[in-house]
């Protein structure tokens, strides 16, 4: 009876993958006025080869980061439209907003915009993708960099897609020299404090692999959530306990955490930074956006855990 | 008019004014005489004026395959949610009684944590995931629930509330554990067709007419099955092959739906109250009727979902539920005929 149920089960899975969707062949619908020009292909965050005739006139960006790197590059004019959560640069709010909240975009506004590129990020999954594929629009997908390096490499991509090939070099240098600035001042620094970045209040830490735990250790200091096992990890008071940090960061601060809410909970009262008052309110879309403001972020983590060196 | 084809008329006109809202609301907006016109244009084969191939391309690849997933969508859940009231002789019965939901979650999800190549199969992993955890979970508790050559209803309800706490508790174990998919898992949990395409109608459509076909001819059984099982045994029901057949046929209707769609809650459970007492308790009847009112009051439900907050969708499941609760209650404030069941 089991066996035959499973086989019979197994066979019926296969049945849904045989009428289910065929990968869409991408087919433009329409583009611009654009000068001819020879097709240049490139390999986007998927493996799959985007071939883009001149440089993206119409671009639709579906995360805050990349609509901050269009911006940064100096190709916000060709930005049509934008997720719900790009926020910044204030310009971004005068594109039309396509949704986005609960990883559901408005196809229908998309589509409407006629874009000639859609720049997807890593939150974006590949279902997302393929769906707008079969509307026949142009998609690329802008895998999370893990590095500056590899952020750098994104931006670059960001500049040869869109036209902006020199914006985005300069947006490279500035950013790279900003961050060697800041390893300037912090290069006599021996003493590096533990430092709790707080995600949310229940509370969750950035772990190994994050923005955050690179920028806190190049900014100076320990990250408390570096010993953890995931990059996104919830955390008992006891270990904080255990780690006592000298500086709580406050990432959740957009959300109401304040150095007095935070001095307020059962129990945080004995730690070193409560005691101390060292609780700091942190734009957390410095560090969790893979944007250009993420040398802000660091900048401004190492203002926090190292004052003495910016005296 | 005779009496006997005015439920099945009040229900196809209703269905067929929710489609044709589907079409004209949306985020973009297309005024009615441009709608109009390339419906003419379709059904007469004429090739379009200029200026509306967008809205055209809108309509005939966004708009209307999504109205037809949800369509099915919601007539799997009322289809099945009559079934299963009927067969578990209990007004709390829904298709998500005996697992689907928390298995086709469990699978999603589990599917979710792992990161596919962008491939045909990993495009897939998701809904294929959902749909063979949701039968596993499914045929476990059938089989979990066996005593000897009987299945008894009870038994059923408790080993199927007993294997949906453990897949929930996994679920949210995942979710919990998982590196930043949450928003994803939450969005597929909560119900929503943002992944429509035509292609993902014709994936579901064969398992939606098997088990719907399968449900629409046994609406007598189902009648004689309310006497309760002994008398419908001497009636000259095979009860237990009808109730395997009827249960596995809701099971199949709805992991199909909820694979793609994601869990809609409520629905599967209101809309065969309502057409109870609206129409009455003849499973002959009350199968294709809810079948139809399935489809269109989904079909309201997502139009809400995506116009509400517009430019951005609510999961459908929060507006079923939001929505669909007072307009049940105040049908069964409405009702003459209370104590119904």
């Amino acid at each position: 009876m089991f066996r035959k149920a499973i086989i019979t089960l197994a066979s019926l899975t296969l049945i849904l993958a045989a009428c289910a969707p065929k990968l869409p062949a991408a087919t433009e619908i329409t583009s611009g006025t654009e000068t001819p020009a020879t097709p240049v292909t490139y390999t986007d965050g998927l493996g799959r080869s985007i071939e883009m005739t001149g440089s993206a006139q119409r671009v639709v960006s579906l995360t805050p980061a990349t609509t901050e790197i269009l911006f940064a590059i100096g190709a916000g004019s060709q930005v049509v439209g934008r997720d719900t959560f790009s926020d910044y640069p204030a310009e971004a709010s005068t594109v039309t907003d396509i949704g986005g909240s609960m990883g559901k975009y408005n196809t229908e506004a998309i589509v409407n915009l006629k874009p000639d590129l859609v720049v997807a990020g890593g939150i974006n999954p590949p279902e997302l993708v393929a769906s707008l594929e079969t509307l026949g629009l142009k998609v690329f997908f802008l895998s999370n960099p893990t590095t500056m390096d590899e952020l750098y490499a994104r931006i670059r991509i960001m500049g040869n897609l869109t036209g902006a090939d020199s914006g985005a070099e300069k947006v490279v240098t500035s950013m790279d020299a900003k961050a060697k600035e800041v390893d300037a001042k912090l290069s006599g620094i021996t003493d590096k404090p533990v430092v709790y970045y707080e995600l949310d209040a229940t509370p969750f830490t950035a772990g190994p692999g994050t923005f955050v735990d690179q920028l806190i250790s190049r900014a100076g200091g320990t990250n408390f959530g570096a010993k953890m096992d995931s990059a996104w990890a919830q955390i008992s008071l006891e270990q904080l306990l255990v780690a006592d940090p000298a500086f709580i960061v406050l990432g959740d601060s957009a959300y109401g955490e304040t150095a007095s809410t935070v001095s307020a909970r059962p129990g945080w009262d004995v730690l070193t930074a409560v005691k101390e008052q060292k609780i700091f309110p942190f734009d957390d879309n410095l560090v969790s956006r893979p944007g250009p403001r993420l040398v802000d972020g660091l900048e401004a983590l190492a203002r926090l855990i190292h004052p003495e060196a910016y005296k | 008019m005779s009496k006997r084809f005015l439920p099945y008329v009040i229900n196809l006109g209703l269905l067929v004014a929710a489609v044709i809202l589907s079409l004209a609301i949306g985020s973009v907006f297309i005024a009615p005489a441009d709608l109009w016109e390339i419906l003419r244009n379709w059904l007469t084969h004429r090739p379009l004026p200029a200026g509306l191939e967008t809205y055209s391309f809108i309509i005939s690849d966004i708009r209307l395959p999504r109205t037809v997933l949800v369509l099915l969508t919601g007539a799997a859940l009322g289809g099945s949610g009559t079934a299963y009231q009927g067969l578990f002789r209990n007004p709390l019965a829904d298709p998500y009684l005996i697992g689907v939901a928390s298995g086709a979650g469990l699978g999603a999800v589990l599917a979710m944590s792992i990161r596919w190549p962008y491939s045909f199969w990993g495009l897939l992993a998701v809904p294929m995931s959902a749909f063979a955890a949701a039968m596993l979970t499914v045929l476990l508790v059938y089989i979990m629930a066996r005593v000897g050559q009987t299945v008894p209803t009870t038994n059923l309800i408790l080993s199927g509330v007993a294997f949906s706490a453990f897949a929930t508790a996994l679920t949210s174990y995942l979710i919990i554990s998982s590196q930043g998919e949450v928003r994803r898992a939450l969005g597929w949990l909560m119900g929503g067709a943002s992944q429509s395409s035509w292609q993902t109608v014709l994936a579901i459509l064969p398992y939606l007419v098997i088990g719907l076909g399968v449900l629409l001819m046994n609406g007598h059984a189902l009648n004689l099955l309310q006497f309760g099982d002994d008398q419908a045994q001497q009636l000259g029901l095979p009860v237990m092959r009808t109730k395997t057949v009827l249960l596995l046929a809701a099971s199949l209707a709805t992991a199909a739906a909820v694979s793609f769609s994601g869990i809609i809650g409520f629905i599967g459970l209101i809309v065969p109250h309502v057409m109870r007492l609206w129409w009455g308790a003849d499973y002959r009847r009350l199968l294709p009727l809810s079948i139809m009112a399935g489809g269109g009051f989904l079909i309201l439900a997502d139009i809400l979902a995506r116009s509400v907050m517009r430019p951005q969708e609510l999961p459908v499941g929060i507006v079923t539920a939001l929505a669909g609760a007072p307009f049940f209650l105040w049908v069964l404030r409405k009702s003459k005929n209370q104590g119904y069941w």
